[in-house]
Parts: C-alpha cells; structure tokens; sequence
C-alpha cells in the first residue's frame, strides 16, 4: 500500500492498540507489524510525536528480567482523539469504498 | 548489521537534532533490541525488521518538525504583540553578559591565531638557519625543538577549526535565540 497513505493512518492504530491497555515499545512495534505491513521500527517515532503532542504518556516499570521498560499509556486527551478520528476514518473509509465499488460496477452499467 | 552498527548508523543519521533527543532515541531503540535478544532471536535479525536506519531517523526527524510547526504555531497563536520585557531583557543581557563573552571567545581564538602565527615563524627561523648553516653546531637539539614545535602546530590548527567551527555554530544559535525573545517575550520555551 502506498506510504503515505499509511503514514497519515498509523498514529490512530497505535493510539487504538493503547485503548487496550498500556503496553511498551517492542510490544507495540509487533502488534503493528503483525497486522499492517511496516517495519518494526516504524511504531517508535510515532510514539514519540503522540507523547510530545500528550495523547500518550510514558512511565518506566521494572521487568522479570532485564532492565525497566518504558510503558506507553494513552491520556484522556489521547481517548478523545481516539475516539473522534475513529469515527471520522470509518466513515471516510464507507464513503472511499462506495466510490470505488460504485467506480467499478457503474461502469459496467453504463455500457 | 548487528545492534551496535544499527544504532551507530541511526545516530549518525540524526545527526543535528539535539543531544537529548538522540539520546532518547538510542535508548528505546536499544531496548527494543534487548527484548528481542530475550525472546532469542539474533541481533542482525532484530536489525532487519526494524528497518533501514537512514528510513527510521528521518521518520523522527520529520516527527521533530511536525512538533516546531505546531510549537510555532501555537505561539502565533498566542502572540499578542511584542512583550516589552523581553525586549529589555535581550538589550541588557546583550549589554552586560553576551556581548562581552562572545568578544572573550573571538579574542582567544585571534590569540591562538597569534600563537600559531609565532610558532610557524619560529620553526621558519631555526629550519633557515640550519639550511644557511648558522646553526649547524646545535643541529640535535635543534630538530627536537622543531618537532616539539610542530607538535604545538598541529594542535593549534586542530583547536581552531574546532573552535571556528563551533563558534559560528554557538552564535547562529545564539541570534535565533535572541531574536526569538525579542519577537515572542519570554514566556515560552
């Protein structure tokens, strides 16, 4: 799929994966890959520009093994915007798929 | 590429954003790798999937960006003519810190010009002397002088392109951040 497309949509997947519950960055980065075609790495600077903008916030929590990880946590604010671009996307994605359906089968009716 | 190289490649790539920053970044990279080398995969297989490192730092450069934009953004929002006392502060500071430490910092550097000036005409000296043969009776000591000095030469060159280098670097940053008072007040950042 084309970058730039994804690009635009992937902070309201993390935002969403955060509705969940909180979680960490290596977790994060596999529940995205697993499901969407992108790096692993792809998730950290979107993690990065949701904290800065405050819809996620971060704490460290001490692991079994090895060193504390950082847990992402999505605010009130993050919910909200969850919440309404959520709304926003599906609707935009009925209004996508109806043109391009219609694109497809309108044609044929035309002939 | 193993997890050194990785990281040492997207720190290279990030480049000019701040230290801390980088150091941000590195750090939950560098965690990433940790959980994955305890589920047991390796470190090049890790590097692999989490993609090319030139790709990963400019998406967090162009995350950076994104943050000024709306930082600036916010604050023209904000803005509301410009604020007196920043004005003041930036004339004062200038006038009694700024002005004078930047002079200091050019004087040291036009001193160490002098000084390498001094030992370049130095070494110039005795190496005529040896060639006319004023100072043949001395020869050893002599060229001992001459490495010493040209020791000397080498640090001083490294110093000032070091020292040039950073002092563009410092007050380019140092204007914006005036100007930046000047126009905003001191409010912010």
């Amino acid at each position: 799929m084309n970058s730039q497309i994804k690009k635009g949509i992937l902070d309201l997947c993390v935002l969403a994966l955060l509705e969940k519950g909180d979680s960490y960055g290596y977790d994060l980065a596999g529940s995205l890959a697993r499901k969407v075609e992108v790096a692993d790495g792809t998730v950290y600077p979107i993690l990065r520009k949701l904290a800065s903008e405050g819809v996620v916030s971060t704490y460290l929590q001490e692991s079994q093994n090895g060193p504390p990880r950082k847990y992402y946590h999505l605010t009130d604010a993050g919910r909200r915007k969850l919440d309404s671009e959520r709304d926003e996307w599906i609707k935009f994605c009925g209004e996508v798929n109806e043109i391009l359906e219609r694109g497809e089968t309108g044609g044929k009716a035309d002939e | 590429m193993n997890k050194t190289e990785y990281l040492k490649s997207l720190s290279n790539e990030l480049g000019h954003m701040p230290y801390g920053d980088v150091k941000d970044i590195i750090q939950s990279i560098e965690e990433h790798f940790d959980e994955g080398l305890g589920e047991g995969r390796s470190e090049e297989e890790i590097a692999a999937s989490l993609g090319d490192p030139k790709e990963l730092a400019a998406e967090f450069k162009d995350g950076v960006k994104f943050n000024q934009i709306m930082k600036k953004r916010k604050r023209l929002k904000d803005y509301a003519g410009p604020d007196g006392r920043g004005r003041i502060f930036v004339i004062l500071f200038n006038a009694f810190v700024g002005i004078e430490c930047w002079l200091l910092l050019l004087a040291a550097i036009i001193a160490a010009f002098c000084f390498l000036a001094a030992d370049l005409a130095f070494i110039g000296l005795i190496v005529a002397g040896l060639i006319t043969g004023t100072l043949t009776e001395f020869m050893v000591p002599f060229i001992f002088l001459i490495l010493t000095l040209a020791c000397v030469a080498v640090f001083l060159v490294a110093l000032l392109i070091l020292g040039i280098k950073y002092y563009a670097k410092g007050l380019k940053s140092y204007i914006r951040w005036n100007k930046n008072i000047w126009n905003y007040g001191l409010g912010e950042d």
